[in-house]
Parts: structure tokens; sequence; C-alpha cells
């Protein structure tokens, strides 16, 4: 009993020490250069294997996700610019998990 | 004795994968031949080079009217006094690809065994100018569209004939390009063989499909879908515009004209249609 009484104490006093000392949150200027950097990361890696949508960055398409996150960011709206950047990164990650997918692509799958 | 059989399996397995991975060009284009004309029993090959208006009646008897006087033909004019005129230094296009334009087209797109580069009648037409101090022409659109449909014009008759020399690094480019055209791509995660293979025939939206046999033959094209765009009703753009055209629908991002990758492609998607007769330029919707 004396033993339980012991853990769960020391059980309490754990917890209070980590509610009383919570991590020092990030700020989204934080967060979005960390986003930024992860999507340019992911958006070069979809190009080397000649992955890469559309919607990205290509200069003549209408969303252009991840340069329009570079601006809303440049205005002050990171809110904004992290939205655009998860969709940015999203796009990339699938590019390039497609390229894998069809590395092997040729005319046998189509019955040729 | 059952890990005895996995094993040959497996290695059975292998060995096949490997045999179909390793097809050569010309079994390539036997198979991909074969399949389009089971597809269509009722063509000839040559009807392959007029795309989908061989496979639809009305749309062929609107295009047939399109070709009685045919849009594109004030701007093979052009392409006729590009020819024609002398560059500063007195040379012209002639000095580069020989005095007959009738036998520029057919020598094209080709294996560069020194740059270890595919060569195309655009990259060509550009390098020309170059070498003569003139400034080279935008790649997808005008002047060069303008000049190589003169030069398909003037080859109208004669027949695609484009060679893979046996060549590692020239087959590894023709691989390339077969991949591209194979692997499904963009957001839409369509391969190019998704429309023009399995699909030729079907309706995309209001638009009948054609079949990738015969595609090059009519290039560079008339659209009507560009001439609404341009200015002055000038419609006509080479094949790499078209490349990056339906890269950009699938919702992929399109490489540049010229590009390694639509050099590459050209090369496959040309020889793939070995054998068909020129009939550039051609009109299409």
């Amino acid at each position: 009993m004396k033993r339980l009484i012991l853990t769960f104490g020391l059980a309490l006093v754990v917890a209070g020490c980590n509610a009383t000392t919570p991590e020092k949150a990030m700020s989204l200027e934080d967060q979005y250069k960390a986003a930024l950097a992860r999507t340019q990361a992911a958006v070069k890696k979809a190009a080397s294997v000649e992955g890469e949508w559309r919607d990205i960055r290509w200069k003549k398409s209408k969303k252009r996700y991840l340069p329009k996150a570079i601006e809303a960011a440049k205005a002050g709206d990171y809110q904004k610019a992290l939205k655009l950047l998860s969709i940015a990164e999203f796009q990339a990650k699938m590019g390039y998990e497609q390229a894998m997918a069809e590395k092997d692509a040729g005319p046998w799958l189509y019955g040729l | 004795m059952k890990k005895i059989a996995t094993l040959l399996l497996s290695a059975g397995l292998v060995a096949t994968a490997t045999q179909v991975l390793a097809s050569t060009p010309e079994e390539d284009l036997q198979k991909f031949r074969a399949y389009f004309q089971e597809k269509f029993p009722g063509l000839k090959l040559d009807d392959f080079g007029n795309g989908a208006y061989a496979l639809d009646e009305n749309k062929r008897l609107q295009w047939e009217s399109m070709e009685e006087f045919p849009p594109y033909e004030e701007f093979v004019d052009k392409g006729r006094e590009i020819w024609e005129k002398p560059f500063k230094n007195g040379k012209s296009f002639a000095d580069c690809f020989g005095p007959d334009p009738s036998k520029v087209r057919v020598r094209y797109p080709h294996w560069d065994p020194e740059t270890k580069e595919v060569v195309t009648l655009e990259g060509d037409i550009n390098k020309c100018l170059k070498e003569n101090g003139e400034k080279p022409f935008k790649w997808k659109k005008g002047p060069i569209a303008w000049l190589s449909a003169f030069f398909g014009y003037e080859a109208r008759g004669q027949k695609i004939n484009v060679e893979i020399p046996n060549d590692p690094d020239a087959i590894k480019a023709y691989e390339h390009g077969r991949h591209f055209f194979y692997a499904k791509r963009g957001q839409l995660n369509m391969a190019c063989a998704d429309c023009h293979v399995k699909y030729p025939g079907h309706f995309i939206r209001g638009n009948l499909l054609s079949p990738a046999l015969g595609h090059v033959t009519h290039f560079p094209v008339y659209r009507a879908k560009w001439a609404k765009k341009s200015k002055d009703g000038d419609g006509l753009g080479t094949l790499h515009r078209r490349y990056g055209g339906c890269n950009k629908q699938v919702r992929a991002r399109p490489f540049k004209a010229q590009s390694k990758v639509y050099r590459d492609l050209e090369f496959f998607h040309q020889y793939m249609s070995n054998g068909l007769t020129i009939n550039a330029p051609g009109y299409r919707e």
C-alpha cells in the first residue's frame, strides 16, 4: 500500500512538472519557415524524378501554391501561407510517390 | 521440394519481367502497330495519320471541308519566305539543310552519336540561326512553326523513317521517351498512353481521342483552339507545344519545349509512326 501511494505521488509530481514547464510554442513565422524548407525539399525531390505536378509552382498555373505561399508570408499572413504550403507539400510528395510507382511503366502495362 | 518450386517460380518471373522490359524498339513498333490495327480493323495504316478524323464520319466531313481552304496555308507561305530569305551574312537555311527543302523533314528526329542527344528539326533550325549570327526563334509557335510546317508541306507523301541506332545511349534515350509516354503523371494520374493507346475512339468531354499511331505525321499542326487564342489567327504549333499542353491537361508540370525529356519522347513517338506518310501540316480542332 505504501509503495502504491509512493508511486502515485511520484506520478503526480512528474505530471505536475510537465504541466508547469510547457514547450515553447513555435511562432507562426517559425512554423512557416520550417514548412517552406520541407516543401521546397519535397518539390526538388519530385522534380528530380520528373514527377512534379502543375499547380505547385509552374508560372502559368493559376494556383501556384508555393509562390503564393511565399507572397502571403511576405504580406504577414502566415496562416494563409501555411495552408498553401501544406497543399504544395502534399502535391510534391504525391508527385514523387507517383513517379516511383510508375518507375517500371511501359507498353507491357497496356497489353503491348 | 516446396522451396525449390518457389525458387524456380521466382526465377521464372524475374526472367519474364526482364524479357518484357528488354523489348527492342523494333519489337515495340511491331506490337504497337498490331495493337492499333486490331483495335481499328477497318483502317489502313496511312489512315491513322488522320487521327480522330479517321474514326468518326461526321468529324471527318467537317475536317475535309476545312482542308479545302486550309487555314494554315498562309503560314506555310511565311515559312517558305523564311526559307528563301538570306541571313545577314549572305548565307541561308539551305546552307544548313541542303538545297532541297523536301528532303529535310524526313531526316528528323535523329540520334547524334557525338553529342549523345536526340536532334530535332526545330533544334536544328535554331542551331542554324545561331551559327549564322541570327537571333533564334521562340520554340513553340510563330516563325519556327511556319518554317517547320513548310518543311512538312514539302515532304508530304514521304514516309516517316526514324532510325534508332544500336548504340546503348540511343537506346537509353528511346527507352526514356517510351517510359515517359507510358508513365502516369500529374494530379489526374494519366499517361499519354491512357488517352492515346487505351482509349482512342472514346470521347473525353467533347473531344474524340486520337490513336497514338500516326500522331506525328501532321506536325506542326494548325489547331483551331490555338488560332482562337492568337491575335492574327495563327494556330500553328510544334509537337513540343502539344506535349506541353497534354501534360498541363493532366495537371503535371509541363517540360520546356526542346528539353531532353520532350526530345526523347519525340524520338520514341515518331519512331512508333515509322512507315506512315507525312501529311504535315494538319488541321485539328
